[in-house]
């Protein structure tokens, strides 16, 4: 099961192995476990707020129930933790409980639920417990090369909780790194360990779904920091992006050893969003193309407006060679992953599977924009911060930027769509 | 604006659910309608109080505040013995 991970990964609770992995899950372990469909079930503690929120989502569903521990506590009526968790799961949990499966005790950071795996074992359950709970796994990242030789690597480096997904390109001992995330550990590591100077930091886009580690990362390292100039205006408050950036032309290339990346502005998700293509081989789309599904064109609050330019940018890739390899920015599923774990698809692949490239190749522009706005997941308030947090103009401490991250990014329209109803399964 | 109170529990850098199981120890020893003033430096503290208020049946969460002290939070409950 283990063999499925590649040696290079990052998490921040990397310090030692545990003593026996059976009761303590670290995160590389949990996304082991979630990668290869082993079947377990969660007895999740956190309040139901943030239950609802986020939760462990893996390549098939994961059982979970949701009882907070301050409810274990109250109505196992005794003055100890575990002497509570102990009464409670015996009066009124056995139930619900699977007697033929792990229980993987979580927290929002694995200290409580330490007490109700131990709970759970002196009531006769298998357990264990998630280290460093939520906290740990919404942070945990993991990096899989998607080729890797003297020539050229591509090291695509992923939050798997989160669904986010960014990239190293390196060739020569130069690097360029796509769309960082908000922690620079992996970057540096990764860099570091194979003596790679990271030349350029690009972002395809200006995010709402996360915090952006490009100003940073580019800061850190005396790299360039590369953005759209549309996207270094926030879309609602119009305000320039304080952050310093050089502009992306369309076009533009940027050279990786003897290969190539170039500069496509494909705006629709964003006004300045581009995709980067590698030679004639790999195309990083950004938030454009997913695997299973395409972008949401209404992140900028102008979703009329944009989702025919959407559609034009869409059809702009479908016209690229369609032996390309996409490599998305984001995944929506655990299980959009190939049976290595790297989300990459061919474009002629995604041609015939992905959701919103079929309804694209179906339709009339006018049909597929109807499609685009009739698929749009509930906007989420806290994107608008975080482009202000992108652009510079917000400045949160560590804890708030966790909160804002918070859960699974929804960049992409909603799925179960029935194109020619024009409604929703 | 402070808050009064009968007894202080000083829950500071304890991690969950240290301060919640400590408070709730207290309060059994309080007199009815005395209050604990709890000081916690856990962030989650906050929505842990509230949840556990509703279903707790001798306590009720009179006020909760946030102090700044030397740049660190520090998040105040007063909890009252109803029962």
């Amino acid at each position: 099961m283990q063999g499925v991970l590649l040696s290079c990964e990052y998490g921040v609770t990397v310090a030692e192995r545990p003593k026996d992995k059976d009761e303590v899950w670290a995160a590389r372990d949990l996304l082991a476990r979630l990668e290869t469909r082993e079947k377990f079930f969660v007895l999740d503690v956190r309040n139901r707020e943030d239950f609802k929120k986020f939760r462990l989502e893996g390549r098939i569903p994961v059982p979970a129930v949701n009882v907070p521990y301050f409810e274990m506590l109250e109505l196992g009526g005794k003055d100890e933790m575990l002497d509570s968790v102990v009464a409670y799961v015996k009066r009124d949990l056995a139930e619900k409980l699977p007697s033929d499966l792990p229980i993987l005790a979580v927290c929002a950071k694995g200290d409580t639920s330490e007490f109700v795996a131990q709970a759970l074992r002196r009531s006769g359950y298998a357990s264990a417990n998630l280290k460093g709970g939520m906290k740990a796994w919404g942070e945990y990242y993991a990096s899989r090369a998607v080729v890797e030789g003297p020539d050229l690597s591509i090291y695509q480096v992923s939050r798997p909780a989160r669904g986010c997904l960014s990239y190293i390109v390196a060739s020569a001992g130069k690097a360029i790194v796509i769309d960082p995330l908000r922690h620079l550990h992996p970057y540096l590591d990764l860099a570091g360990g194979s003596g790679l100077t990271i030349e350029s930091v690009i972002d395809t886009h200006g995010h709402a779904d996360h915090i952006s580690g490009g100003p940073a990362l580019a800061a850190r390292t005396g790299a360039s920091y590369y953005l759209h100039p549309y996207d270094a205006i926030h879309p609602m408050d119009v305000l320039p992006a304080t952050i310093p950036y050089e502009f992306i032309r369309e076009g533009q290339t940027f050279p990786a050893g003897r290969h190539v990346l170039q500069a496509l502005h494909i705006p629709g998700h964003t006004l300045g969003m581009v995709a980067l293509r590698l030679d004639d081989n790999y195309l990083f789309t950004g938030d454009s193309i997913f695997i299973r599904s395409i972008a949401r064109p209404d992140l900028g609050g102008k979703a009329e407006t944009w989702a025919p330019l959407h559609a034009r940018s869409l059809w702009k890739l479908l016209g690229l060679p369609g032996g390309m390899t996409v490599l998305p920015g984001h995944f929506s599923s655990l299980d959009e992953a190939d049976e290595t774990g790297r989300f990459a698809a061919s474009l002629d692949d995604l041609k015939q599977r992905n959701d919103g490239l079929a309804v694209l190749q179906r339709e009339s522009l006018e049909g597929f924009v109807r499609y685009l706005l009739e698929s749009l997941p509930k906007f989420i308030p806290e994107y608008v911060e975080i482009k202000r947090v992108n652009a510079g103009l917000l400045k949160p401490e560590e804890d708030e930027a966790a909160t804002l991250e918070l859960g699974k990014n929804v960049c992409a329209l909603s799925q179960g769509y029935v194109a020619s109803g024009g409604g929703r399964q | 604006m402070s808050q009064a109170f009968d007894k202080l529990l000083d829950a500071r850098g304890l991690n969950c659910p240290m301060p919640l199981v400590n408070a709730r120890k207290e309060i059994g020893k309080l007199e009815l309608g005395q209050v604990l003033k709890v000081m916690a430096t856990d962030r989650g503290s906050i929505a842990d109080f509230q949840g556990w208020a509703k279903v707790a049946k001798n306590m009720q969460l009179v006020a909760q505040e946030t102090e700044s002290t030397e740049g660190a939070n520090v998040y105040v409950h007063y909890v009252k013995r109803t029962a």
